[in-house]
Formats: C-alpha cells, sequence, structure tokens
C-alpha cells in the first residue's frame, strides 16, 4: 500500500472529520511537509474541507461578517520554501496552560477544534507554558491531528535537558514525531542550542529552526544573530502599538529571507480589551479599505498585511474569539497607505 | 529598550484567572466534606489559644499546612506554575516549624491581653479566614465549592495560622513562624492583582494587619522592658 493510500485510510477514519496527518500518537511515520503536498487528491479534500469550514463559520457569524468568512484563510509563504502559512496562528500562553482539569481541557480541545476548522496552521507553545503542551497533546489526541498542523515549540533552559531531550520531551506531550518549527525561546543559552537545533535539522528530526523574543526585549542581540546565524524563523513583539521592529528586525527578515512570526499581536489582551471597555467604535473607512468588521479584523490585519510578517499568533480561551481571530486572516487586506492610517488611529485614541 | 522595565507582573503569572479560580472549585469538589473537618480543626486551634493553650494550637494546624502543601501545591498548582512545587516545599517547612516550635514551647504567650495589638489583630485574622472568607464566594454568587475554606485552600489556611501565631505566640518565636503565611499572602495577593481578579485588596490589607500585628507585639515588648529598667 502506498504511503498516500495509507494516509487517506488514516483520514478516513478520523472520527472528528478533521484530516488526521496521523492516527493515533507517536507512530513512526517520518517528514511531514512534501509528502503533504505531494498528494494530488488530498488537496482536493482539503479544498473541500476548507470550503465547509469557511460556510460553517459563514452560517455561525452576524451577516456583516458573512462576506469576509467566505474568503478563503490567506497565507503567506516561508521563504526559500515552498511551504505555505495561514497567517493567523494560535498561541497558547497562559490561556492553554489548565493543568489536568477535565472541564478546562474540554473547553480548550473546543478552541482547537474551531481553529483547524476555519482554517489554521502554525500552533505555538513552549516549555514555558506550563501544562501547554500537554493541553494540547490531549487537543490532537482528541480530535486527530489535522493536516494543516504546524507545530512550533521552543527549547528553553530552565526546563533541563539539552535542547535534543527537551525536543523529545515535548514531542511526546503534544504526541507527535517530529515539530514543523523549534525556536530558542528569548535567546537563552542560544549558541548552544540553536547549534543542536542546526543537527536536529540536518538530521530532519525537526523542520524549521529559529529563535524568540517577546516584549522589545534584547533586540540588539536578536538582529546580530538574523544577521550571523542561519535561521529560518523569528518570533518577536510586533502588534500596532509596539512597532519597534518595523525599524529593523522587520526589514532585515525581509532582506535575510527569515519567516517572521508575530507575537502578543493583542498586547496580552490589553489592546483589544481596552478598546472595547472605553467602546471605541472603528472608523468606517477601516471597513472600506480593508473589509474590518471587528477589533480582531483591525489589530490582526495590520500586523499579518506588514509584508514581512508571515503569520500572527493570538491566544485565545474562548470559541467565540477564535472565529473572530480567524476571520481577520480572510478578505482584503490594509494597503501600505491604510496601515499608516490605522497606526495614526489608535496613537490618536 | 531596558529589558527589566519592560517585565511587568503578568509575565511571572503563567496561568488565567479563570484557570486559578476553578483550581480553587476543584479542590472544594474533590475533598467535600473534608472542609467540615479542617474548619474544626482550626476553630480548635483559635479555642485552645483563646485558653492559653497555644502549644497543642500549633500542632493542631501543623498537619493542615503539610496537607495543602501536597494536595495543593506540590499535586495540582504545580502543573500550572514551575514554582509550585516549591512553595509547597515552603509550606511543608512551615507545618515542621510549628511543630517544632510547639515541641520545647519555647516563645509561647502564656496568657493574653485583650487589648494588646497582636491579639486584636490575630483575633480579626482568624475571624476573617475562618468565618467571612469562606462566605465570600457564594455570596458573590459563585458555588459553595469555590469557598475558600482553612485547610483546603492556602489564603485561608495561611490567614488562620497568621492569627493563631498572632494569637499564642511571643517574641522571636512569633515573628519566624509568621514568615510563610505573611509571603504566602503577598504572593497571592499579587498573583490576584496580575490577574487583575477581586480580592487582591483584601488580601494586601490583611497583609498589612498581620505585619501590624507583629510590630505592636515588638513595640510592647520595648514599652514592658522599659518599664521594667525603670522599676529596677
Amino acid at each position: 500500500m502506498s504511503r498516500g493510500n495509507a494516509i487517506n485510510k488514516e483520514q478516513d477514519a478520523c472520527p472528528d472529520g478533521i484530516f488526521c496527518r496521523y492516527l493515533g500518537r507517536n507512530q513512526s511515520q517520518p517528514g511531514a511537509g512534501a509528502e503533504r503536498l505531494a498528494m494530488n487528491n488530498r488537496l482536493t479534500r482539503r479544498q473541500i474541507l476548507r470550503l465547509m469550514g469557511a460556510t460553517l463559520a459563514a452560517v455561525s457569524l452576524p451577516s456583516g461578517q458573512l462576506f469576509a468568512a467566505a474568503d478563503p484563510l490567506l497565507e503567506k509563504p516561508v521563504p526559500g520554501a515552498g511551504h505555505k502559512l495561514p497567517v493567523i496562528g494560535m498561541g497558547t500562553w497562559r490561556t492553554f496552560n489548565v493543568g489536568n482539569d477535565p472541564q478546562l481541557l474540554e473547553a480548550r480541545t473546543e478552541v482547537v477544534r474551531e481553529f483547524f476548522r476555519l482554517g489554521g496552521g502554525l500552533v505555538d507553545s513552549s516549555p514555558m507554558y506550563g501544562s501547554a503542551p500537554d493541553v494540547m497533546g490531549y487537543a490532537l489526541e482528541k480530535l486527530g491531528i489535522p493536516e494543516s498542523l504546524f507545530a512550533a515549540e521552543k527549547v528553553w533552559s530552565p526546563a533541563g535537558g539539552s535542547a535534543r531531550e527537551q525536543v523529545e520531551s515535548l514531542e511526546q506531550r503534544w504526541g507527535v514525531n517530529r515539530f514543523d518549527l523549534v525556536q530558542v525561546h528569548n535567546l537563552t543559552d542560544w549558541r548552544t542550542h540553536l547549534a543542536a537545533l542546526q543537527e536536529m535539522k540536518a538530521e530532519g528530526r525537526v523542520g524549521y529552526v529559529g529563535i524568540t523574543t517577546s516584549h522589545g526585549r534584547r533586540h540588539g542581540e536578536f538582529e546580530q544573530i538574523m544577521g550571523s546565524e542561519d535561521i529560518d524563523f523569528v518570533q518577536l513583539t510586533y502588534n500596532i502599538t509596539h512597532r519597534e521592529a518595523e525599524n529593523r528586525l522587520l526589514p532585515l527578515a525581509k532582506e535575510r529571507g527569515i519567516a517572521v512570526i508575530a507575537n502578543r499581536p493583542y498586547d496580552g489582551g490589553r489592546l483589544i480589551k481596552g478598546l472595547q471597555r472605553r467602546g471605541e467604535k472603528l472608523p468606517r473607512w477601516a471597513e472600506e479599505e480593508c473589509g474590518c468588521n471587528t477589533w480582531a479584523d483591525f489589530l490582526l490585519k495590520f500586523i499579518v498585511s506588514h509584508p514581512a510578517v508571515n503569520c500572527a499568533i493570538p491566544a485565545t480561551t474562548r470559541v467565540e474569539h477564535m472565529k473572530e481571530n480567524m476571520l481577520a486572516g480572510r478578505g482584503e487586506m490594509p494597503s501600505a497607505a491604510s496601515r499608516k492610517r490605522m497606526a495614526a488611529f489608535i496613537e490618536s485614541l | 529598550m531596558n529589558d527589566w522595565a519592560s517585565y511587568s507582573l503578568q509575565n511571572f503569572i503563567p496561568f488565567t484567572e479563570n484557570v486559578y479560580f476553578r483550581l480553587m472549585e476543584r479542590m472544594g469538589e474533590t475533598f467535600w466534606p473534608l472542609h467540615l473537618l479542617t474548619l474544626a480543626l482550626g476553630a480548635g486551634a483559635v479555642a485552645l489559644v483563646l485558653k492559653h493553650r497555644p502549644r497543642i494550637a500549633c500542632l493542631l494546624i501543623a498537619p493542615v499546612w503539610a496537607f495543602v502543601a501536597v494536595a495543593f501545591f506540590m499535586q495540582r498548582y504545580g502543573q500550572l506554575n514551575w514554582a509550585g512545587d516549591y512553595i509547597g516545599y515552603a509550606f511543608l517547612a512551615q507545618a515542621a516549624l510549628l511543630v517544632l516550635i510547639s515541641l520545647p514551647g519555647r516563645g509561647l504567650g502564656k496568657s493574653l491581653h485583650w487589648k494588646s495589638p497582636p491579639v486584636l489583630t490575630g483575633g480579626a485574622l482568624v475571624f476573617f479566614g475562618l468565618v467571612v472568607q469562606p462566605l465570600l464566594a457564594p455570596l458573590a454568587g459563585d458555588s459553595w465549592y469555590q469557598a475558600q475554606v482553612f485547610g483546603v485552600h492556602p489564603d485561608p489556611t495561611a490567614i488562620v495560622s497568621l492569627g493563631v501565631i498572632l494569637l499564642g505566640l511571643r517574641s522571636l518565636a512569633m515573628w519566624v513562624a509568621a514568615v510563610i503565611p505573611l509571603l504566602w499572602i503577598l504572593i497571592s495577593a499579587l498573583t490576584l492583582l496580575a490577574l487583575d481578579a477581586p480580592g487582591a485588596t483584601v488580601l494586601f490589607a490583611v497583609l498589612v494587619i498581620g505585619v501590624l500585628g507583629l510590630i505592636g507585639d515588638a513595640c510592647c515588648n520595648v514599652a514592658f522592658l522599659k518599664r521594667s529598667n525603670k522599676g529596677e
């Protein structure tokens, strides 16, 4: 039986109707990406599922968002690779650290289900996030591993063990055979960890390697690493009120062909909650120029429309917020002029 | 940007408000009706202190600290926060400390001066921790399982114990025994503050009352020494 047929059978057996990359956990299936893309009939099924997802989303949304829901989720290519990533991913900091509470495990599983139903791809976690990797493992076991999953993890020195040991432990916790991306968290011991991750990438044990920072920390050193090391991804804080990365890091990423993940798109929730709490109204031009119907649209479209940014990773505990987040990756995106107008508008508040 | 200036309290709390309060609720669900026993232990400890028997009071509350250390911090909170196990060890140390203090009987208050600061503040703390705090969640419309109870949840355990310590211990023993309860109350208040959750102000007030009780005891001791010196 060819691998393609085997996987298609597994997909048929997947109980939740979401494409399963593998049936069950930790079965040995080497490298995912290229093989996934090579199977013609699966692409057709993916398209069908996405259409179904978009239709379902449209049915469950207010009429103003119907057109946006019908549009496909925008994808951007990883520079230098054939891989395309949906522009809206999912973060897990704080939101997915729920321990072994059955009630909360179920609730987070529903959030993950919605994420993939609406075409989501990249999920980012870290050993620093407490039980979040285990919670992802729980959800993936329950839902099956979706075709579109792009599993991103990190190595973080305080978690203990070498990079290789941490990755192996995290694979078990997620229930995946390999991560598509492993990043050095907040540059901790980056020389040692990055060297180890490069080795693992060469062995095919991880897909891509990268580094992360947040809150605008250590941008000088970050830039130096981007300039001197062979990395595929950077993750940094970029949102409409924290735009330091526009000065040097984002242009450098574009120049060096490094994919960019934007963390803290809502500034830890403060940004969007603040706007909603104050009852701020979306400017009419935002809807006309780039189809913004919600503040989530406004804030996320601003980020992912930057030419250097591949993906934003908002985190949420609620299915309805996940729907809003995923809609932001659809429809018209702001032009350079609109982006300036958006930033000026937020600054004026 | 200065790295340290970019850190906020939220950066150190790796869970959300609803996860934290759900943890409290799970403790209630899992251990009910143990609450009745732990409340009885707390009330018994207070009664013993009021009857000038602080040694047995300390022995009564020591196992409660060990239980919260294991059941709350090591088995549950530790899943959410890497610091959970370490806080659990601190609670175990407090249990051991209470046993140690009670065995030789040193630093135990022989009699209660009803209007002295440690007795007034200690009385207020045990009343709040044993009676008021368990009622806060139900009065706010939450389920009874969310009620925070001495011996099951860490906040009332620390508050009531601090009250008993202020009522029953004196001098160095009181200060030493008060450190871990005060530290936990501070951590808990900061956690609630970071989560933007209700109750942080109340815990900061409890912290201030506890510290005032300790300082009041020190002042009483100084005044007593001065009077003794004049008498000589």
